[in-house]
């Protein structure tokens, strides 16, 4: 029993959240086991997004309760369930736009090693640039990028955190299907050589077919279903939620 | 750029701010009484911008209760001075001490909100000082003002002209060693976009209330140091129209750039000696100036110079 809940890094009991009247989840349950690439899908206004704030301490669950390597975390603020070690990307990029690409990873870096020194956060920031091939743009103000390059600075940033869970919220907007490959292939990369356990919103299904072990669709703030990525897309209540009657 | 050469380059800088100072600090020797009290002055104004900077410069919060912090370091440093007969000097401290405890309680308050909150809550505490200042007569002298001492034993104005000096370059130094620390980093993402700040594991409310302290604290400086200066403390150090005329020079300096206020300071209040004769109408003026210059030039003179010096080489941008 005890191991079964180490392989958990994630879970999710019965979390819901009502904005007003709208009920955005309800009683949605979920596992992330760790080391393992898990997608998150579901149609536009599922409540992907919410489910990702709640679990990153954007938000409170209206109920509802979230663990952590088995602590509960649920209501913590942002910046603590940061520091314990969950680092999101936002779908809409979120870059600070006045400072430079390196100061921009470096804040998630001071913030995880409280005191380290300049040259060390330097280097630090500059090998997370490096893994995304941002390094040559270091010394650019970030609101210069494009929107591919600000959705690498938002990986690089998460990377500079250390995190044991990476969320990655729609990363893919934009590429062609060369880059989409690339993409894959690298985000594989990061769960290998860093050991990462990631959770992944993504609407480009060839890439969830490729990489995910587990995919956990939502819809009209429900659980559809969770399964490997053959049974999901076979299972004809998911084609019907995508394309309706 | 090589490492040798970018050393080089930066020793050149601090051999340029070097003689800067050294020119500065031996130019009211060359100056008539009136001149030296501008500069005094200057120098008041450059602590009270500089470190107001801090606050809404690089964590973009509004604080209209700076001149109000500057009062309350004047006023614990005076009343301690005339009533309890402490040195000027402790005075100084203690006033200090006072505005930054007054600043923590204030942000502690109404920082967890974020937003306009400070603003408001400073803007009413800035009144509800002022209101105390002129009725608590028996303590404050009210609008008549306190006479206190002086700092030093002997009245020159050469001797003021240094420990403003010193002022100043301890209220800079702060400013530039906090800004350009681990904990400047939060500061200025906390000012770009405070979600994705909290995000990367930055305590916004925290970042934000040290900016806020060590920035009252700063005011309080100043304020007890210009109290005995003038050796009359009046509710005007306290007043918006300081407060107004304090913003301005941040603004139309540069808002967020070190050298901003300081220019900023040192332009509107030798401007002002010029205007005296419009009254206080010339704060009005500059608080229109200040408008234009957010609105179209939002980082201020700074700007305007890195802006035209980019076009003129544009290999270095």
């Amino acid at each position: 029993m005890a191991r079964e809940d180490d392989l958990k890094l994630v879970q999710g009991v019965g979390i819901t959240k009502r904005f007003g009247g709208v009920q955005a989840l309800s009683d949605v349950d979920f596992e992330v086991e760790k080391g393992t690439i898990v997608g998150l899908i579901g149609p536009n206004g599922a409540g992907k997004t919410t489910l990702f704030n709640i679990v990153a301490g954007a938000i409170a669950p209206s109920s509802g309760v979230v663990r952590f390597q088995g602590e509960d975390i649920t209501g913590w603020s942002a910046y603590k369930v940061c520091r314990r070690g969950i680092a999101r990307t936002f779908q809409v990029t979120r870059p600070f736009g006045e400072m430079t690409c390196l100061e921009n990873v470096a804040v998630g870096v001071v913030n995880r090693q409280p005191g380290c020194r300049r040259s060390q956060w330097t280097a630090l920031a500059a090998e997370c640039l490096e893994a995304v091939g941002l390094r040559d743009l270091a010394a650019t103000e970030a609101r210069h990028l494009n929107v591919v390059q600000k959705k690498r600075l938002e990986i690089a940033r998460a990377l500079a955190t250390r995190p044991e869970l990476l969320m990655l919220d729609e990363v893919l907007g934009g590429l062609n299907s060369q880059e989409i490959q690339e993409a894959v292939a690298f985000i594989q990369g990061l769960r290998d050589q860093r050991r990462l356990t990631i959770l992944w919103i993504e609407h480009v299904m060839g890439a969830i077919m490729q990489a995910t072990e587990k995919v956990i669709v939502l819809d009209q703030g429900k659980i559809l279903t969770t399964g490997t990525p053959t049974e999901v897309v076979n299972d004809p209540r998911v084609i019907h939620a995508y394309l309706g009657d | 750029m090589s490492q040798g050469a970018s050393i080089l380059k930066s020793n050149r800088k601090n051999f340029l701010y070097g003689a800067g100072l050294a020119a500065f600090a031996v130019l009211p020797w060359m100056l008539g009484v009136y001149n030296q009290h501008v500069l005094i002055v200057c120098l008041f104004y450059t602590m009270m911008a500089a470190s107001w900077n801090l606050i809404a410069g690089y964590t973009g919060q509004i604080s209209f209760g700076h001149a109000a912090f500057a009062g309350i370091g004047a006023y614990v440093s005076g009343i301690l001075a005339v009533k309890a007969g402490l040195n000027p000097w402790v005075g100084v401290a203690a006033g200090t001490v006072a505005a930054a405890f007054f600043g923590l309680l204030v942000g502690l308050l109404c920082l967890r909100m974020g937003g306009i909150y400070l603003s408001l809550t400073t803007l009413g505490f800035s009144e509800i000082l002022h209101i105390i200042i002129n009725n608590e007569y028996e303590i404050t002298r009210g609008t008549m003002g306190l006479q206190v001492p002086g700092l030093t034993t002997s009245y020159s104005k050469i001797s003021y002209f240094y420990i403003f000096l010193v002022g100043a370059v301890i209220t800079l130094t702060i400013v530039y060693k906090l800004v350009h620390s681990n904990v400047g980093l939060n500061f200025r993402a906390v000012q770009n976009d405070e979600r994705a700040a909290s995000a990367l594991g930055v305590d916004v409310v925290r970042t934000r209330l040290l900016a806020f302290t060590v920035s009252s604290a700063l005011a309080g400086m100043a304020g007890a140091l210009f109290g005995h200066y003038m050796m009359l403390i009046t509710p005007h150090i306290p007043s918006l129209d300081q407060q107004f005329l304090v913003l301005s020079m941040t603004v139309i300096g540069g808002l967020g750039s070190f050298v901003g206020p300081v220019i900023g300071a040192f332009c509107l209040e030798i401007l002002s000696e010029y205007i005296r004769a419009w009254g206080e109408y010339h704060v009005l003026v500059f608080g229109l100036v200040a408008l234009v210059v957010a609105r179209f030039a939002p980082k201020g003179l700074v700007g305007i110079y890195k802006a035209w010096r980019g076009k003129k080489r544009p290999e270095t941008a």
